[in-house]
C-alpha cells in the first residue's frame, strides 16, 4: 500500500474510491429462480454515456439486436419482481455473442456481461423449452470437451466423418449447426497424452533445473505454475501447449496440469449456467491446493483465462475460488510481467513467418491487445501486422449456429478486410475459436504467440 | 377544448367551480361530473402540481394508522380494496411489512397487530428470515415483522385518469390556470377570476391565455395547502397548517415490498417501491408559506442515514433527487396541537355558509391521498345536497379509464413490436389504453431509455397535455430515470415539433431542464453528481444550450471564420481514400 | 520485476493521448495505461479551444485568454504553450480543419444552436454556420436525437445567415427503431444491400434517392453523424455526388461518431511513435514517498508493479471519475491528491441548471509546472504531473473549452515530464 500520509481537510471515515471500481454490493439471490441473482443495483452506475454500444459488434451488424445498454442496466433496472407475474427476459438476449467488448469498455463499472450472463441464463432455464432443437444444439456445442473427447478417441474417423457433406447437411438441418465451417481437425495425439509419455511434473522440474543454472537462479527456487490448457489445446492444437510448456520451462519454471474441465466459456455463452458450475468446481478444486503451495495458474487461451478471472467470481461462489482467479494469467502476460521476456526476445532472432494479428475480444477485456504486437515489434525476423479492432464475429459457439453464421461473418468482414490487406500470409491470435474464424474467412494457417515465443528462444 | 358539453336531460344544471387540480379536486369533479353536475375545475401548475404530485406514493392499507387513529386505518383499507378495482394499471399491490429491529419494542409490535385487526387489515407476523427470503437486502438483524396489504400507486396516472373521466362526462379541465379573485356579490361567492397560462402563452391545456370571469352556482376550494390563501379572497379566515416532508428517489429499487418500520411515529421509517425506483420518506415539518420553505440538506442526510438501518445497502446506492411535499395539516382552532405529527390526517368539510355566514363556496382540507375518492364522494353528497339533487354516487364502482378489462389486454404486449420489457412497462402505464395509444404503423422508436417511454406514448401524452413537458413527463414517466433526462430532454423536446413551433418548444424544453435539476441538486455526490457532469456536458458543451444566440440574443455571424475557402473544394469528392 | 518506461501516462483520453505523443515525440519511451475507454467516444469530435468568457462569444480564443483568472490553466502554460500544443494536434491528426486561422467558426449542433469551435471535423466543415450557402437537414424518424426540421428552425432563430430548411425521412432499408448509430455507419460503411420498395440496391444510394426530392436548391445537406466511421470519407463523397450538393455531418451526442473516430486518429499516431499502451487494466495502487517508485497495475485480479521515471494523471474529471465523490467529500483516486472543494456539499451547486456551478471547476491544484500539489500548497509527488479534465479551476462546459485545455496541459506535461529525464 501507499506509504503517503494523507491531508487531513476530509473525513477521515472517507474512504478514496478505486478507480472505476464495480459494484460495493453483493448481489442476492432473489428471483423465483434461485440460481439467479439481484443485478438491479448494478444499474446504478450507468450514465447512459452508451461507450458499451459503440463496442457492441453484433449491433453494428444486427439491428435486431439492441445493445449491451439495453441488454444490461436497462433491462436489469426495468425489470422487477412481481408476485405471480414474471418479468420476462427479452429473447433478443440471445443474439448476444457474450464478446464482453461492453464489459471491458464501459467507463462507470456497470458489470454488463455479468448482467447478460444472469439474464441469459435466467432466460435459458425459464422460457427456452427444454425440449428444442436449439436448446440441445446449445448445449452439446457448449459441451464441446465432451465430443472433442470421443473425437480424439479415434482422430482420423472422426476428422473425416465430422466434414463429411452427408454428416454437415444432417447438423445445419436437424441440429442448426452450420455446415459452412469445417469441423477442426483432432490430433492425433493429444497434449495430456504427449505430457504423460514426457514424464510429467518430473521431466518438468528436470528442464526447470537445468535453465535455473544457465539463468543463475537458485536450483529450489519458487518457480512454479499450474498449466490450464483447456480443450483446445488438448485435443486440437498442443502444438501450442507444447510451446507453453517449452516456455515456461526455459524460464525455469516448473509446470504441473492437473485435473481439469472445460473452463465455461461456450457454457456461459448459452446460457448453461448450471453445466458451467459443475465444471467450475471441478477446476477451482483443482487447482486451488495447488495455488494453496504457491502456483499460480496458467492459460494459453485467453477465453479460459477470461472465464477464471472475471466469470467465475462474478457468478459462482466456490470455496477457493477468489485465491484461484487472482492468481490466474494468461501465459504471455505472465512471463512479460515477472520475466524479462521483452528484453530476451529484442535480444533473439526469430525464422517465422510475417503475421496478420487479430487481438481476441476475451483479450482485450483483460487488457492484452496489444501484447503480441508490441512485444514482437523488437524481435528480429518476424513483422506482426495488426488487422484492427474489430470482433472476428465467431465469439465461440456463436458463428456455428446456422442462424447465426450470416451475422458472425457480418462482423468478421472488417477483419477479413484487413487481413486481406496486410502483407502477412500467417495469421496471430491467441484464441483458437477467433483462429478458426481468421482461417475460415482467409485460408491462411494460424499460429499462437507462444509459438513465435518458442521459435526465437529455443529452437 | 374546454368547451362545455353540458347534459341534455337538464334544462339547467348546477355549475360547479372546482379550484385545485390534486387528487382531491380532480376525484370531486370526476364525482359530481359522473352525477350529470357541470363541472370546471382550475389548476395553477401541472395536475398534481401541488401535493398530490408530491407524496411518496403509498396505498396505505391503513398499517400506519392502525394505532394512532383507527378511523383513518379503517377508511384507508376500504379504499385500499376499491382503488385496486377501479385505477388498477395505477396501482402495484407490492404489499407490504412494518419490520421490528431489535430495539424497537415488543409492545408496539403488538398494539400495530391488534389494531391491525381491529381495523380489519389483513395482518400475519412473519418471521426475521421469512421476511428477508420476501426481500433479500433487510438487515440481518430484523426480528420479525407484520404483512399488511400496502400497495404503490402513481398519483400522476391516478389524477390524470381522473381528470380523462371527468372530461368524458363533461367537466371541463383548465391547467396552468390561476385563480386571481373570487367573485363575490351581496356577500355571495359567486364565481372565481382566473388567469389562464401566467406563463408561456399557447402552452397551456385548454383556453389559451388571458384572463377570464367563470360564475358558478357553487365554489370548491380544494387547494390543500394553498386553501387559506383563496379563503382570504373573501375575507375567510382558513388556518392550514402545512407540514413539510421530504421524498428522497432511489435509482433503483432495493425492496420490492412497502417497508415500514414497526415503531410509534417518527421520521424516515418508510420505503416505498415505485415504478423503477424506490422512495425513502420522510419528514413532518411545519412551515410558514406551502410555496417557499427551505430544502435541507440534512432532511437527505437522515433519509439514508435511518433508513439503511432497515436496507443496508441504501448507503452505497445512488439516489437521483429528492423532492418535498407539503401536507394540508388542518385541525379545528381549538385542539393546538404543537408537533405537526400530532395533527390528524383526518379531512375537514368546511362549509362556509355554516362556517362564516358566506354562501356560496365550501372548503376541503386535511385528508390523505389514499382516501381522495371517498372524500370526493362525501363533498359531492353534500354539494347535491344543497341543490336538493337525488343522485348516487357511482366513483366506486365504474373503472377509470385504463383500468377497464386491463388483465385481458396484458396479454397483447408482443404485438407492439417493443422489447418485453419495454412493452411491459408502457403497457402498465397505459392499461387498456394501450391498444389505442401503441398499435402504429409509424416507427416507434424509445425516447426515455431509462424508463422505457416510446415516441407514441409520449405524442399521445402531448396530444392530451399540450406543449407543457412537465405534463407528458407525469403522464408518461419519461425524464424521470437515472440519468435525470440528461439524454431524452431534447429528444422530448423533438416531438413537441411540428405541431409546436420553434420558439415554444425551446422554452418547454429549457422549463424541463430547470425541473430535471431542481430535484437533482439533493443527489448531487457519487454517481448522480458524475451523471450531472455529464448531462452538463452534454447540454453546455454539445449543444450550446446554456448559450443558444436564439435565447440568449444574437451572435455575430460574420466575425468568426467562415471555412478553409480555397482549401475547400466545391465537391469534397477530391479526398484521398480513406482509413490508414 | 516490474513493467518498465520512462514516463507512464495513467489515463487514455484527449488529455492522456497528447502527453504521451508529446513526450514520445521529445524522445522518452512512453507507456500509456487506461482502464476504460475515454470520453471521446461521448464528445462531439469537435475540438473547442475557448468558446466563451463569461456571456461573450469568443472570436479569437488566443486574444480572449488574457481575460481569464490567473489560475486557469491556459493562464498557466501561456498562450503560446496552448499554440504548440495545438499545433501537435495538427500535426498528428489527419482529418480535422480549421488551422488556417486563429478564429472560431461557428459550427451547428445537433440541438439547433451553434458553437464556437477551433477545430473541427472534415465531416463536419461544410456545415460551418457564417457561410450563406442554404443548408438542407435531414433526420431520420428512428434516430431521436436529431429532428432536422425543427434544428432548422432554431437555426433560423439563432440568426444563421442562410436558410436552412429541414426534412425527417426514413433510413433506407427499414432499420429498427433501436437500431445504434454503428449500425447506420456500418450499413453506410459497407454500402451494404439494402431493398427500397421491392427493388435491391445500394445503402449510399438509396439514402441519396431519398433526400433528393428534398434538396431543392439547397447548396449543402446536413445528417446526423452517421456518415460512416472507417469509411467516412468515402460515404460523404458518393453522397455528395449523388446530389450534386455538399454533405456534411451535424455533429452529435453520445454515443459520437466522430469522438471515436478522433480516438482512432490518436491511438494510431501513438502507434506510429513506437509508444506501447494497453487498455483494460487499473491502476489499483501506489508505491511512493516524496516520488512515485511504482503504480500498481490490476491484470484482471492480479496485481502487476508498473515503473517509471515519471508519471501523467490524465484520468479525467467528474465524467471519467478521475475526480470521484460521496456525501463527505471529493477526491481523485488514483493517487489521492488534493481537490480542493467546500465542505458543505450544497456549496458545491447553484440553484439554475445552467448557473456557475462549483462541482464543474473541481480538480487537482497545479502551477506552472502541472504537478498536483496539496492543501497546503506543497507538491504531491515530485514526479508527477496532471492533465486535463483532472485538473481544476476551470469550467469546460460553459468556457467550451474542453478540448483545448486537455490537448495545452498534455503536451506541456508530456513536455516537462520529458525534460525531466534528459
Amino acid at each position: 500500500m501507499s506509504e503517503r500520509v494523507e491531508d487531513s481537510t476530509v473525513d477521515e471515515s472517507f474512504e478514496p474510491t478505486q478507480p472505476n471500481t464495480g459494484e460495493s454490493y453483493e448481489p442476492v439471490q432473489v428471483f423465483p429462480d434461485d440460481q439467479t441473482m439481484d443485478l438491479r443495483p448494478g444499474a446504478d452506475s450507468c450514465t447512459k454515456c452508451s461507450t458499451c454500444d459503440t463496442n457492441c459488434p453484433v449491433a453494428a451488424v444486427d439491428d435486431e439486436f439492441p445493445g449491451p445498454k439495453f441488454q444490461g442496466p436497462e433491462q436489469w433496472r426495468l425489470k422487477q419482481t412481481d408476485e405471480g407475474e414474471e418479468y420476462t427476459i427479452d429473447d433478443s438476449v440471445m443474439d448476444c455473442s457474450n464478446c464482453m467488448r461492453c464489459d471491458d469498455a464501459c467507463p462507470s463499472g456497470v458489470p454488463l456481461s455479468q448482467m447478460h450472463n444472469e439474464a441469459r441464463g435466467e432466460y435459458v432455464e425459464t422460457e427456452m423449452s427444454k425440449f428444442s432443437r436449439t436448446y440441445w444444439r446449445n448445449r452439446l456445442l457448449a459441451n464441446y470437451r465432451t465430443s472433442a473427447k470421443v473425437g480424439t478417441a479415434v482422430p482420423r474417423l472422426a476428422n473425416a466423418v465430422l466434414n463429411n457433406s452427408a454428416v454437415q447437411w444432417i447438423n445445419e438441418t436437424v441440429l442448426g449447426i452450420t455446415s459452412e465451417r469445417e469441423f477442426p481437425d483432432f490430433a492425433t495425439q493429444t497434449f495430456r497424452e504427449w505430457w504423460a509419455d514426457r514424464g510429467g511434473a518430473a521431466a518438468s522440474r528436470e528442464n526447470a533445473r537445468e535453465s535455473r543454472e544457465r539463468m543463475g537462479d537458485p536450483a529450489d527456487a519458487d518457480k512454479q505454475v499450474a498449466y490450464f490448457h483447456g480443450c483446445y489445446s488438448n485435443y486440437n492444437t498442443p502444438e501450442v501447449a507444447k510451446a507453453m510448456v517449452r516456455n515456461f520451462e526455459y524460464f525455469g519454471y516448473e509446470i504441473v496440469v492437473p485435473e481439469q474441465r472445460c473452463s465455461g466459456t461456450p457454457m456461459f455463452a448459452n446460457g448453461m449456467l448450471s453445466d458451467a458450475r459443475r465444471d467450475a468446481e471441478v477446476n477451482v478444486s483443482s487447482f486451488s491446493d495447488l495455488v494453496d503451495q504457491g502456483y499460480d495458474a496458467i492459460c494459453s487461451c485467453t477465453s479460459c483465462s477470461m472465464a477464471i478471472r472475471q466469470e467465475y467470481p462474478e457468478l459462482f461462489d466456490i470455496d477457493g475460488l477468489d485465491d484461484v482467479s487472482t492468481h490466474t494469467y494468461e501465459a504471455v502476460e505472465y512471463l512479460r510481467a515477472f520475466e524479462d521476456l521483452e528484453g530476451e526476445l529484442a535480444d533473439a532472432t526469430v525464422e517465422f513467418p510475417d503475421l496478420a494479428y487479430h487481438a481476441p475480444c476475451h483479450g482485450r477485456n483483460q487488457g492484452l491487445e496489444r501484447q503480441a504486437v508490441e512485444l514482437f515489434r523488437e524481435l528480429d525476423g518476424v513483422e506482426v501486422e495488426d488487422v484492427g479492432k474489430s470482433c472476428s464475429g465467431i465469439s465461440g459457439t456463436y458463428g456455428w449456429k446456422a442462424e447465426k453464421y450470416e451475422t458472425s461473418m457480418k462482423i468478421g468482414e472488417e477483419m477479413f478486410e484487413h487481413m486481406d490487406h496486410a502483407e502477412p500470409e500467417t495469421g496471430l491470435t491467441e484464441c483458437p475459436t477467433c483462429s478458426m474464424q481468421m482461417e475460415h474467412g482467409s485460408g491462411y494457417e494460424i499460429r499462437h504467440p507462444l509459438e513465435v515465443v518458442e521459435a526465437a528462444l529455443i529452437e | 377544448m374546454g368547451a362545455k358539453s353540458v347534459g341534455t336531460q337538464m334544462a339547467s344544471v348546477p355549475h360547479i367551480a372546482v379550484i385545485g387540480g390534486g387528487s382531491t379536486g380532480i376525484g370531486i369533479a370526476r364525482d359530481l361530473s359522473m352525477r350529470g353536475l357541470d363541472v370546471t375545475l382550475v389548476e395553477q401548475g401541472n395536475l398534481t402540481h401541488g401535493t398530490t404530485g408530491r407524496m411518496h406514493g403509498l396505498l396505505h392499507s391503513g398499517g400506519r394508522y392502525a394505532v394512532s387513529d383507527q378511523a383513518s386505518a379503517t377508511e384507508c383499507i376500504e379504499e385500499n380494496r376499491v382503488l385496486r378495482d377501479i385505477a388498477s394499471h395505477c396501482v402495484e399491490m407490492t404489499g407490504g411489512m412494518f419490520v421490528k429491529r431489535p430495539e424497537d419494542t415488543e409492545e408496539y409490535f403488538q398494539k400495530k397487530l391488534s389494531g391491525c385487526e381491529a381495523c380489519n387489515i389483513p395482518a400475519a407476523v412473519i418471521s426475521g428470515e421469512r421476511a428477508r427470503e420476501r426481500e433479500p437486502y433487510l438487515a440481518k438483524d430484523i426480528d420479525k415483522a407484520i404483512s399488511v396489504p400496502d400497495g404503490a400507486v402513481d398519483p400522476f396516472r391516478l389524477v390524470v385518469a381522473n381528470a380523462a373521466s371527468a372530461q368524458q362526462h363533461g367537466a371541463r379541465i383548465e391547467t396552468h390556470t390561476e385563480v386571481t379573485d373570487l367573485l363575490v356579490e351581496d356577500g355571495e361567492i359567486v364565481g372565481i377570476e382566473v388567469e389562464h397560462g401566467a406563463k408561456s402563452g399557447e402552452r397551456v391545456h385548454g383556453v389559451q391565455s388571458g384572463r377570464e370571469e367563470i360564475r358558478a352556482d357553487h365554489v370548491v376550494n380544494a387547494t390543500g395547502a394553498w386553501a387559506g390563501r383563496i379563503g382570504n379572497m373573501a375575507g375567510l379566515d382558513i388556518e392550514v397548517r402545512p407540514s413539510k416532508g421530504v421524498m428522497t428517489i432511489m435509482n433503483v429499487r432495493q425492496v420490492d415490498t412497502v417497508i415500514n418500520r414497526c415503531k410509534p411515529k417518527g421520521d424516515a421509517d418508510i420505503i416505498v417501491p415505485h415504478e423503477t425506483t424506490a422512495i425513502l420518506g420522510t419528514t413532518d415539518e411545519e412551515v410558514e408559506d406551502p410555496a417557499d420553505y427551505p430544502e435541507e440538506e440534512w432532511e437527505v442526510d437522515h433519509m439514508i442515514d435511518t433508513l439503511k438501518e432497515l436496507v443496508p445497502m441504501l448507503e452505497e446506492a445512488r439516489t437521483i433527487r429528492s423532492f418535498w411535499g407539503v401536507r394540508p395539516l388542518y385541525e379545528p382552532p381549538d385542539v393546538g396541537s404543537d408537533d405537526p405529527t400530532d395533527i390528524t390526517r383526518d379531512y375537514f368539510l368546511l362549509d362556509h355558509e355554516e362556517r362564516d355566514s358566506v354562501q356560496g363556496m365550501t372548503s376541503i382540507v386535511g385528508g390523505k391521498f389514499t382516501t381522495y375518492r371517498m372524500m370526493g364522494e362525501e363533498i359531492a353528497d353534500h354539494i347535491v345536497g344543497k341543490f336538493g339533487i337525488d343522485s348516487e354516487c357511482r366513483t366506486a364502482d365504474v373503472p377509470l379509464p385504463g383500468s377497464d378489462d386491463f388483465s385481458v389486454l396484458r396479454d397483447y404486449m408482443d404485438e407492439f413490436g417493443l422489447r418485453s420489457p419495454i412493452g411491459r412497462r408502457s403497457v402498465e402505464r397505459l392499461g387498456s389504453r394501450a391498444d389505442e395509444v401503441l398499435k402504429t404503423d409509424e416507427p416507434n422508436p424509445v425516447v426515455c431509455a431509462c424508463e422505457g417511454v416510446t415516441r407514441a406514448e409520449v405524442r399521445d401524452a402531448i396530444s392530451q397535455a399540450g406543449p407543457d413537458l412537465n405534463a407528458t413527463r407525469i403522464r408518461t414517466r419519461a425524464s424521470m430515470g437515472n440519468c435525470q433526462g440528461g439524454f431524452c430532454c431534447h429528444r422530448l423536446a423533438n416531438e413537441l415539433h411540428p405541431e409546436h413551433d420553434e420558439a415554444t418548444v425551446r422554452d418547454s424544453w429549457d422549463d424541463l431542464l430547470q425541473e430535471r435539476w431542481k430535484g437533482q441538486r439533493h443527489a448531487l455526490w457519487g454517481q448522480q453528481l458524475q451523471q450531472a457532469m455529464i448531462n452538463y456536458a452534454l447540454h453546455a458543451t454539445t449543444q450550446n444550450r446554456d448559450q443558444d444566440p436564439a435565447t440568449h440574443g444574437s451572435i455575430d455571424f460574420a466575425a468568426f471564420d467562415s471555412g478553409p475557402g480555397t482549401e475547400r473544394p466545391s465537391k469534397i469528392a477530391t479526398e484521398a481514400a480513406d482509413g490508414d | 520485476m516490474a513493467i518498465e518506461s520512462d514516463v507512464l501516462v495513467v489515463g487514455g483520453g484527449l488529455a492522456g493521448l497528447t502527453s504521451a505523443l508529446s513526450a514520445a515525440q521529445a524522445g522518452a519511451h512512453v507507456r500509456l495505461v487506461s482502464y476504460k475507454q475515454s470520453s471521446m467516444r461521448q464528445a462531439s469530435g469537435l475540438v473547442d479551444l475557448l468558446g466563451y468568457v463569461g456571456d461573450d462569444a469568443v472570436v479569437d480564443p488566443y486574444d480572449a485568454m488574457d481575460r481569464l483568472h490567473d489560475e486557469h490553466p491556459y493562464r498557466l502554460v501561456g498562450t503560446q504553450t496552448v499554440k504548440e500544443g495545438m499545433a501537435l494536434f495538427d500535426d498528428v491528426v489527419d482529418g480535422y480543419s480549421g488551422s488556417h486561422t486563429d478564429t472560431n467558426a461557428l459550427l451547428p449542433t445537433h440541438g439547433g444552436t451553434v458553437k464556437p469551435t477551433a477545430r473541427y471535423p472534415r465531416s463536419a466543415m461544410e456545415g460551418i454556420a457564417s457561410d450563406n450557402r442554404d443548408m438542407l437537414l435531414v433526420g431520420f424518424d428512428t434516430l431521436v436525437d436529431f429532428d432536422a426540421p425543427l434544428a432548422a428552425a432554431h437555426l433560423e432563430a439563432a440568426g444563421a445567415p442562410f436558410a436552412a430548411d429541414g426534412v425527417q425521412i426514413p433510413f433506407p432499408g427499414d432499420v429498427r427503431p433501436d437500431a445504434k448509430v454503428t449500425h447506420y455507419a456500418k450499413m453506410l460503411d459497407q454500402d451494404s444491400e439494402v431493398a427500397v420498395s421491392g427493388r435491391k440496391t445500394s445503402a449510399r444510394e438509396a439514402l441519396a434517392e431519398r433526400v433528393e426530392p428534398h434538396l431543392e436548391g439547397h447548396e449543402r445537406v446536413g445528417f446526423p453523424a452517421i456518415l460512416g466511421d472507417d469509411n467516412t470519407t468515402t460515404v460523404r463523397s458518393t453522397l455528395a455526388d449523388a446530389l450534386g450538393a455538399a454533405v456534411f455531418e451535424v455533429p452529435m451526442g453520445p454515443p459520437s461518431l466522430p469522438g471515436l473516430r478522433l480516438e482512432d486518429r490518436l491511438y494510431t499516431a501513438l502507434d506510429e511513435y513506437g509508444a506501447s499502451f494497453e487498455m483494460g487494466n487499473p491502476v489499483i495502487d501506489h508505491e511512493s514517498g516524496d516520488a512515485i517508485d511504482h503504480v500498481v497495475v490490476e491484470h484482471t485480479g492480479a496485481p502487476v508493479p508498473y515503473s517509471a521515471d515519471q508519471f501523467i494523471l490524465a484520468t479525467g474529471g467528474l465524467v471519467s471519475k478521475g475526480v470521484t465523490s460521496n456525501r463527505a467529500g471529493v477526491r481523485e483516486p488514483v493517487f489521492d491528491c488534493h481537490i480542493p472543494h467546500p465542505g458543505d456539499r450544497y456549496d458545491w451547486f447553484e440553484d439554475g441548471v445552467f448557473d456557475d456551478h462549483e462541482f464543474a471547476r473541481f480538480g487537482v491544484d497545479v502551477g506552472p509546472d502541472l504537478r498536483p500539489r496539496d492543501s497546503s500548497g506543497e507538491i504531491e509527488f515530485s514526479n508527477l504531473r496532471a492533465a486535463g479534465a483532472t485538473l481544476g479551476g476551470y469550467d469546460f462546459a460553459a468556457e467550451k473549452s474542453g478540448s483545448g485545455v486537455s490537448i495545452a496541459t498534455g503536451y506541456e506535461a508530456g513536455r516537462l515530464a520529458t525534460e525531466e529525464i534528459a
